[in-house]
């Protein structure tokens, strides 16, 4: 079984100042938990700014939204060109390697800014 | 003296008014090119600006009269007067009906008709039913049925941007290596569909359109049938067209490495290297 590999310890510094994030992000705010094997991370998301991400575990955490996958699911996601059924949250949905739960509503709505999110945790996103 | 770095395109667009299905229509149609003529289907909540490199491409003009339009609602196609008290909802056989309809009023001999994704899908109905019409019939990212991704239903509410929900969820169904430039254009396209389009179009693909069971009565020997899949399609997915062929005899089945549900806009240079085969078979097959 693969260790937790999503380096979210590092995403408000990757987050910060990307101006796709601030582009699609206006007036988001978001509780996220992201589930990386057995690990949860809440990340905090205000106005489109990711201003706290808490590694887990977590206490009885309020969200809006839950995206879990296996670490080795987002192993190969984080691959610099991800093999296909891997490149996308939704393409992993379609092949049931994620789960997603809570606000529907508010995940399409400001879907390019999830999909950003989650594509700055790649090798080299984000990062000076 | 032209300015350096301009150019004109040998695209020629122009608005073709019709009867369509009981209502006058003003379809917009682009071509370029002689010879056999290729119409091109595009995907469904988007227009024929997808095909614009096929249409720019020498190699395949000198040979191809290549036309596109785009559909009734789509692109600068109008939808029909009174639009504005119903709800658009693109069914099969009024589907088939606007590419036979088509293809008659421009006098088009025995086309090829290539299309994409439910383009793709419209293109195994007319290979079931209309085959002796066309020469050769060409389905990109095609399947006889996809299992639904997704609710269609986010598509469009008012609480929801349609322009860029629609794009988000189609940007995954890309392939990672296709240039960024050429995969925003075709989010583009999705952002300026209108409102509730791509989900009426998406009533064929999912409901209307179920052509299970109906495949293998495609005749390949009446009108040669090409199916290419870019392997990064997770909505009509290598399996769902792999599934698909098993079922046609005489079908000839591609998976495209490095592409993905829309090959000839994401990277139009790795399509080429698919294409390009297919269109030369087609040419050397014999009149009539």
């Amino acid at each position: 079984m693969t260790a937790p590999i999503l380096p979210l310890d590092s995403l408000k510094q990757r987050a910060d100042g990307d101006a796709l994030l601030a582009r699609f992000g206006r007036d988001l705010n978001l509780a996220l938990i992201v589930g990386d094997g057995d690990l949860d991370w809440l990340v905090e998301i205000e106005r489109g700014v990711v201003v706290r991400v808490t590694k887990g575990p977590l206490v009885m955490p309020q969200s809006d939204l839950r995206l879990r996958a296996a670490s080795e699911t987002w192993a190969r996601f984080l691959e610099p060109v991800p093999p296909p059924g891997y490149h996308d949250l939704f393409a992993m949905r379609r092949y049931r390697r994620i789960q997603i739960e809570g606000d529907i509503r508010l995940m399409s709505a400001y879907l390019f800014y999830i999909k950003r999110l989650f594509a700055m945790l790649r090798p080299g996103e984000g990062q000076a | 003296m032209s300015t350096p770095g301009t150019h004109t395109e040998p695209i020629v667009g122009r608005y073709l008014n019709l009867e369509l299905l009981g209502r006058a229509h003003r379809l917009y149609v682009e071509e370029a090119g002689q010879g056999i003529p290729l119409v091109c289907l595009h995907t469904a909540g988007a227009d024929a600006r997808q095909w614009r490199h096929l249409l720019n491409d020498a190699e395949v003009t000198q040979h191809f009269r290549v036309l596109a339009f785009d559909l009734p609602w789509h692109g600068k196609s109008n939808p029909p007067d009174g639009w504005h008290n119903e709800e658009y909802r693109l069914t099969t056989a009024g589907y088939t009906e606007i590419i036979r309809i088509f293809c008659r009023a421009l006098e088009l001999d025995k086309p090829v008709v290539m299309g994409c994704s439910i383009g793709g899908r419209i293109v195994l109905n007319l290979a079931i039913k209309h085959a002796a019409e066309f020469r050769a019939l060409i389905g990109l990212e095609a399947a006889d049925f996809q299992s639904p991704w997704y609710d269609t239903s986010w598509l469009n509410r008012p609480d929801v941007h349609g322009g860029e929900v629609c794009a988000a969820l189609v940007s995954g169904l890309m392939a990672p290596q296709s240039p960024e430039v050429t995969r925003q254009e075709s989010l583009w396209h999705y952002m300026q569909s209108g409102p509730g389009i791509f989900k009426g179009d998406l009533y064929f693909y999912r409901v209307d359109g179920d052509l299970r069971g109906q495949v293998g009565d495609i005749d390949t020997r009446v009108c040669p049938l090409f199916l290419l899949t870019g392997e990064y399609d997770f909505s009509c997915t290598p399996q769902d067209t792999l599934r698909t062929v098993e079922q046609i005899p005489g079908a000839e089945v591609t998976v495209m490495e490095q592409l993905g549900h829309f090959p000839m806009s994401e990277n139009p240079e790795q399509f080429r290297r698919y294409i390009f085969p297919v269109l030369e078979k087609i040419r050397k097959l014999p009149a009539g």
